[in-house]
């Protein structure tokens, strides 16, 4: 019977510690993309969004408290407002002077 | 042979059409003006000086008195001081700069030997840096008491600012600060012209957004949202942080392109810096 429990629990534990692994890895993975895509489109456009730095701090910060989940989601997000960023350079880039007065 | 000429023809005209499609800087400066006097019919040009005061008659009244023990009169004192204040090799700003600083109609200009657009808080810093003085920070602080002082002294200079045809670099940092102006960023996607042009007047939650012309000339400025004196710069990067972009660096090109751009338009107005805003 203890033995038993002691099996259950070290099951438990390695099933536990394998999926905590893969999103530790997932999460690192998502923030780094994150991280280089907002450097890109910054460096090629001059185009960045406060908002897309927040979300990558904030994916940083759930990421060093454990929460790989939090930090996976709050990456995409970033990721999701860098791309945005970028399309807003390119779109501005071909209209921007539909504004200046004639 | 007939056909090749009309090609031809059509090409000219094309390309005639979109010569006079780009238009210049004087262009430009007459369509943004033009632009003001039909939106704002009771404001005459000169008073754009006195920014959103001038298309704002309710709070203009409140800022008068204001103005009557002005905020910023504690910083032009300050800004007195540093002035003459002697460096340690016993020179001082004013070696730089006259014996009172009053050079404001000078900036922002464009420097051909170094090629890039020199503001007056660039002139500051660039004159203590020649004598081996540190530089100021450049949004807030002694950098803008030099600046109030030596603007407070300026009054009445008007806006010149020239964008000499013998160097293309010169057009090209007018037309990146004209981009710039009309370019919308951050995530809210506003462009300077959006707020200060196409709205302005408008009410932004409790705030009306003030006319573009007339931008460069009051500055720097006692905001009672700082409650402290701050350049024109400072105001960029809060108006970026406002629409959700990171600001640019304060006297980098961006900024410095900007202020070129911006000076331009108000050409012909007069400098009455410093002053106090909401």
């Amino acid at each position: 019977m203890k033995n038993g429990l002691r099996i259950i629990a070290v099951s438990i534990a390695l099933c536990s510690s394998v999926a905590f692994g893969a999103s530790n890895i997932s999460a690192k993975k998502a923030i780094d993309g994150a991280n280089a895509a907002y450097k890109q489109v910054a460096k090629e456009t001059s185009y960045q969004w406060t908002v897309a730095v927040g979300a990558i701090k904030a994916a940083k910060k759930a990421f060093d408290k454990g929460n790989f989940t939090e930090a996976e989601a709050l990456a995409a997000k970033a990721m999701k407002l860098v791309e945005a960023t970028k399309l807003q350079a390119k779109i501005e880039s071909e209209t921007w002077q539909m504004r200046v007065p004639k | 042979m007939k056909t090749i000429i009309q090609h031809l023809a059509f090409g000219l005209l094309g390309l005639s059409v979109s010569v006079t499609a780009v238009a210049g800087p004087e262009e430009d400066r007459k369509a943004f003006q033009n632009f003001y006097e039909n939106r704002f019919p009771d404001t005459p040009v000169n008073d754009y000086q006195n920014g959103v005061y001038s298309i704002l008659p309710s709070a203009r009244e409140q800022w008068q008195s204001i103005e009557e023990f002005p905020p910023y009169e504690l910083s032009v004192e300050a800004g007195e001081k540093l002035f003459h204040s002697k460096f340690a090799n016993g020179k001082s700003l004013a070696d730089c700069f006259g014996s009172n600083g009053a050079v404001r109609e000078k900036y922002p200009h464009w420097d051909k030997a170094r090629g890039m657009v020199v503001t007056m808080e660039r002139a500051i810093n660039e004159c203590r840096e020649a004598n081996a003085e540190k530089p100021y920070g450049l949004k807030k602080g002694k950098i803008a008491d030099v600046s109030a002082y030596m603007s407070f002294n300026s009054r009445g200079q008007k806006v010149n600012v020239v964008i000499p045809s013998d160097d293309s670099r010169a057009l090209a940092a007018y037309e990146d600060g004209k981009e710039h102006f009309y370019t919308k960023r951050g995530q809210l996607n506003f462009a300077c012209a959006d707020c200060h042009m196409y709205t302005a007047g408008a009410l932004y939650r409790a705030d009306t957004t003030s006319p573009g012309l007339g931008h460069a000339t009051s500055w720097p400025v006692f905001r009672s949202k700082w409650q402290e004196m701050g350049t024109l710069h400072r105001r960029f990067g809060g108006c970026h942080k406002n629409i959700r972009a990171n600001p640019f660096k304060a006297q980098g090109s961006e900024y410095s392109n900007l202020e070129y751009f911006v000076s331009y338009m108000s050409n012909g107005l007069e400098f009455n810096g410093p002053a106090a805003r909401k």
